[in-house]
């Protein structure tokens, strides 16, 4: 269709593009001065925190900014038509058709009332007015293209009937349904698992390249962008503040932003004691608060008064590279390639005796499909299966798993809010795995807390913050009488650095970060000994993850806690644990050393994982595995070892055995615990999946 | 003397009016001026929409206080005037002594009574008797809707059916069960009352028990007053001479509250704690999941902690419109009781007892039963803005 456009040009150029949103007290400007283009074929990354203004741009290419929504300066050219000049029949016709867009949550972007064939055969009979069964075999067609099994299967199912992963590969099919020439892709994998976030990125990559689509890829994850864009636009409150090729940008940035941000994410080479991430001071500036001059001014190290505030700052080229443009004054004056001024002092904290010691321990659901009636047909679901290891104080131990692998589960036994079903859990040499947490002593239950995942939740929206803290000293029964808690809660407020006058502050009044600082205090409020951080920093932005996980690594070493850290993300396991342990399906594929989980030889799972891991250095070789399938069901776990269904080694194990028999748990080295059939031979010949360039 | 003519009437009413104007007027631009610290309320007056039927509903509370302390009514609501029996509005009382007020602004009824002075009356009995009785719907509501959602389970489909059940009933038929000579010989509706009315004491007790468990030293002292308290007030309301239940003495008896009543409470209570029970038992649900919850529960607090403390407040929104439209469903139900001439008395001057009385002459005399109708629509008619508005700027941050 795209050969009947009479326009002609790159496929998409915004130019000096602002776009604000009225509210009924003022103007917000979300973007502003933004420009950028995308030629044929060619893939642009689009990163920067929430609240950035990248979403806003994606939404103002396809004019569907809302009642409140406007452009109010600059245009946006797609194949050199003006977007804004069109006709709200004439734009009706580009979107979905010629420009496609992905959103974050697959199941909102799908009708769960319809099913999958239903629509996506609506996309060719809205926009190309074929027939029927000539909609059916393309719809069939393209649903192999993004490697679906079962095509036919799938077709007739319901969204809710498969799963995220897949239901993310049905969105991309029908964004390609009508081979549109740009696609814009919203975080399309923020909400999957990183396993299957390879295989959709590799898709993505692969699609691109077979259909010649050009890509305007938005993400928060500089990892993601590295591999799937060749140009990258780096974007700050509501700016682009730098763009160039991933390799310019990623090697050779010249904007402080740019930099702050890559030396706040954990990198292969980051080490919490030679070398610490550095987070961004500050907070992220809202659109009516923007400082004048340049909008990182008041964060950056770089800060020169009077010629950073004086005026605005426009986009320019960096000298020598007329393709890298950067909105930095500075940008020929500032040193780059200057290390890091790291105050690190940190010392390793030294490992003390075992705290905690699980044994054998068993957690089963019982679950039956109508609880009222049938009584015989009852399933169970192994959440945990047999769980055994130490952690010690000062330590950190990660749990590291996709969901499903039964971390939470066992965070719940621990904490007492579910009694296991077999096994033991020893703190402090008292067994305490059947006692409920309402029967447990006031002491134990301060002692085991826990640090939750999503900052929107974890305090509770109508209490203030000191309020909050108070509550939890007073169950904890710490201090006799309210001055020496509201006293205490004041300390705990200096621990987590965060000022005294918070206490007042409503859980609204305070920024992602801020919260997250706030669920630590309470955790530590009974003077915890052994914290579960259940993903504390995964929902918040990179800059601020530094400082969050800075400031529990900090506690940690002040208070001898032991901390468990449950994570996906094995860049920042790698940077901050001591041990690890990687789940699959309730059973621990892989337990040791940081050092030795992270080299060879690996539990397969480990390195399908490590593979799958984005990391954003443009030095890193990656071994480029990806899993088949999706992660089995709980309810109906494959036999033998848990892992054969998607194991790349299966082959290398004589008789079948991974299909029959659960391997048995191996010693590879002092303390590396592995669950694998694989002989050891076998595990001799593997090779590092993460290589640094010029090792 | 001339009968008025309808400017004069007009005027005249809005006259009588004043002291509703005066303290609207005083309300009205006292809270604009300090909305941004009001919180919801506050925001209410950014929405001209929830302020139109604040304003209703404001205006209406104020003829029901004024009212009560005889200050807008001209003649006494029961008093029967010679030769006014259904004389049209402004028809000027023929044996006015000085002292009096001349006229019948909207006319006499059919029992030559002031209809003007009537809906005023009628006004104070509404506004008493509606949010109390919505009151108690969602003490009921909140005690049972909670622990269904959090706990679920059998408990869940135990109260759930026991709800579906009462919603299944018809309700008019209820009513007229309830006011059985029969069935009160019985003291069922007392025994209702007596179940029905616990649940605020029960509700309450736990309220603080959950909250300052943690500190005996406040917590004996706050519940013994606050228990002892509503004991009392418990007992006087069920305690009843002559009825089923006679607990208390007669002088430590508080008030006396009359079968009728009684029964219009235990009906409202009846009819609406069930569609409270399902709104708090979905919200439950839904807030049940949260990470604050979890964190409530990872430090060891009890379940009704946990409901009345981490989870209530944050269903408040919803269950605020809700209380406001259930308001307005009580007012009209208090209505059709009247209308069926079930629950309070026949001389009660309430709007729905009034408009049944003027039904009888509609053909022939309007003016008896308009005035009241029009209360009733523009009390509910306000209630609703008011829930729209309060729905809208609770969404908005």
């Amino acid at each position: 269709m795209s050969t009947q456009t009479p326009c002609s040009g790159p496929i998409l150029e915004i130019d000096k593009l602002s776009i604000s949103f009225f509210s009924r007290s003022r103007e917000n400007a979300a973007v502003s001065d933004f420009s950028l283009s995308i030629r044929s074929g060619e893939a642009v990354g689009l990163v920067g925190e929430s609240g950035c203004g990248k979403s806003t741009v994606a939404l103002g290419i396809m004019q569907d900014l809302g009642q409140n929504g406007r452009i109010v300066g600059g245009s946006i050219k797609f194949k050199g038509c003006d977007l804004q000049a069109m006709s709200a029949t004439e734009l009706r016709k580009i979107r979905g058709n010629e420009i496609a867009m992905i959103y974050q949550e697959p199941m909102a972007s799908l009708n769960p009332a319809m099913r999958v064939g239903e629509q996506l055969i609506e996309v060719p009979m809205i926009h190309d007015t074929v027939s029927r069964s000539e909609a059916i075999r393309r719809a069939r067609e393209v649903l192999i293209d993004v490697k679906l099994p079962d095509p036919e299967r799938i077709l007739r199912s319901y969204p809710h009937q498969i799963s995220g992963g897949q239901q993310q590969r049905i969105v991309i099919a029908m964004a390609l349904m009508s081979k549109p020439d740009l696609l814009i892709l919203d975080e399309p994998t923020t909400a999957l698992d990183v396993t299957v976030e390879a295989a959709v990125v590799d898709l993505v990559r692969e699609l691109g390249a077979k259909y010649g689509t050009s890509m305007l890829f938005i993400s928060h994850n500089l990892g993601l962008i590295l591999e799937t864009c060749d140009q990258v636009c780096v974007m700050y409150s509501g700016e682009a503040v730098e763009r160039g090729s991933v390799e310019d940008v990623f090697d050779a940035m010249r904007h402080p932003y740019t930099q702050a941000l890559f030396r706040s994410i954990p990198l292969p080479d980051a080490d919490k004691i030679s070398r610490p991430l550095v987070a961004i001071p500050g907070n992220f500036p809202l659109p009516h608060e923007r400082p004048p001059g340049c909008n990182f001014g008041p964060r950056c190290t770089y800060f020169e008064p009077g010629n950073c505030d004086s005026h605005q700052i426009p986009m320019a080229s960096v000298t020598n590279q007329t393709a890298h443009t950067t909105r930095c004054v500075r940008h020929d004056a500032i040193d780059w390639e200057a290390d890091v001024a790291s105050d690190a002092t940190g010392s390793q904290a030294k490992v003390g005796d075992v705290v905690l010691r699980i044994d054998d321990l068993k957690k089963y659901y019982e679950t039956a499909s109508n609880s009222l009636f049938s009584r015989d047909n009852k399933k169970v679901i192994k959440a945990n299966e047999t769980l055994s290891f130490e952690a010690r104080e000062s330590e950190t131990l990660a749990i590291v798993g996709e969901s499903g692998c039964g971390k939470s589960t066992f965070a719940k036994v621990l904490t007492g809010l579910e009694s296991a079903t077999g096994g033991k859990i020893y703190f402090d040499e008292r067994s305490i795995e059947k006692i409920p947490i309402a029967t447990r002593d006031k002491e134990t239950v301060g002692q085991i807390q826990m640090v939750f995942q999503n900052p929107f939740d974890t305090l509770n929206p109508s209490m203030s913050v000191g309020r909050q803290i108070i509550r939890a000293l007073e169950v904890f029964a710490v201090g006799s009488n309210d001055k020496d808690r509201r006293h205490k809660m004041l300390e705990l407020l200096d621990l987590v650095k965060l000022p005294r006058s918070f206490a007042e502050r409503m859980p609204r009044q305070l920024s992602g970060g801020q919260k997250q600082r706030v669920g630590i205090a309470r955790a530590f409020a009974g003077g915890a000994r052994v914290v579960v951080a259940d993903e504390p920093v995964s929902a918040l932005d990179v800059s601020v993850q530094a400082a969050v996980t800075d400031l529990l690594m900090e506690i940690q070493r002040e208070q001898k806690t032991t901390l468990l850290f449950i994570s996906h993300d094995l860049s920042i396991v790698r940077y901050l644990s001591d041990r690890v342990m990687v789940m699959y399906l309730g059973h621990v594929v892989e337990l040791g050393d940081t050092n030795q989980v992270f080299a060879p030889p690996y539990h397969p799972y480990t390195e399908a994982l490590l593979s799958a891991v984005p990391i954003a250095d443009t030095s890193v070789e990656k071994n480029h595995i990806v899993l088949d399938g999706e992660i089995p069901s709980a309810i109906n776990p494959p036999s033998g070892c848990p892992f054969q269904t998607r194991c790349h080694w299966k082959q290398a194990v004589q008789d079948n055995l991974c299909e029959h028999e659960v391997p048995p748990i191996r010693d590879l080295a002092p303390g590396h615990q592995v669950k694998c059939h694989l002989s050891t031979e076998k595990f001799a010949e593997m090779t590092p999946v993460i290589r640094l360039a010029g090792e | 003397m001339e009968p008025l003519s309808w400017g004069t009437i007009v005027g005249l009413i809005l006259w009588r009016l004043l002291p509703v104007w005066l303290a609207l007027a005083i309300l009205l631009s006292v809270s604009a001026f300090y909305k941004r610290r009001l919180g919801l309320y506050g925001k209410l007056y950014d929405s001209p929409i929830g302020l139109f039927g604040f304003s209703l509903v404001a205006f209406w509370v104020f003829v029901g206080l004024f009212g009560a302390f005889d200050l807008i009514i001209t003649h006494d609501p029961l008093t029967q005037i010679s030769g006014m029996k259904n004389k049209p509005p402004g028809t000027a009382v023929a044996s006015a002594s000085s002292d009096d007020f001349g006229y019948y602004l909207l006319g006499g009824d059919n029992l030559a009574r002031d209809v003007f002075s009537r809906v005023v009356k009628g006004a104070w009995i509404v506004i008493q008797i509606a949010p109390l009785a919505t009151l108690f719907a969602f003490m009921v509501g909140i005690t049972l809707g909670l622990p269904a959602g959090y706990f679920g389970r059998r408990l869940d489909v135990a109260l759930s059916f026991l709800s579906n059940l009462i919603l299944a009933f018809p309700v008019i038929l209820l009513f007229y069960l309830l006011v059985t000579p029969e069935v009160i010989a019985t003291g069922l509706p007392s025994y209702m009352a007596t179940v029905l009315f616990i649940f605020p004491i029960i509700f309450s007790a736990i309220l603080l028990n959950s909250r300052f468990h943690t500190r005996p030293k406040l917590r004996t002292p706050l519940l013994v007053v606050v228990l002892g308290l509503f004991l009392w007030l418990y007992t006087s309301l069920i305690s009843e001479p002559g009825s089923a239940i006679q607990i208390l003495p007669k002088f430590v008896d508080l008030f006396d509250i009359s079968g009728g009543v009684l029964v219009v409470f235990v009906s409202v209570v009846f009819v609406n704690a069930p569609t409270v029970f399902r709104i708090v038992r979905s919200l439950a649900l839904d807030i049940k999941t949260r990470d604050y919850v979890a964190a409530a529960q990872t430090r060891g607090e009890g379940s009704w902690y946990i409901m009345l403390w981490e989870i209530l407040p944050n269903a408040r929104g919803p269950l605020i419109v809700d209380f406001c439209l259930r308001i307005g469903y009580t007012i009209i139900l208090l209505g059709t009781l009247g209308f069926f001439g079930l629950g309070l008395p026949p001389e009660s001057p309430d709007w729905g007892t009034t408009i049944n009385g003027g039904r009888k002459l509609l053909s022939i005399y309007l003016h008896p039963a308009l005035p009241p109708a029009f209360a009733l629509l523009s009390l509910v008619l306000g209630l609703n803005l008011l829930a729209d508005g309060l729905r809208e700027e609770s969404l908005k941050d």
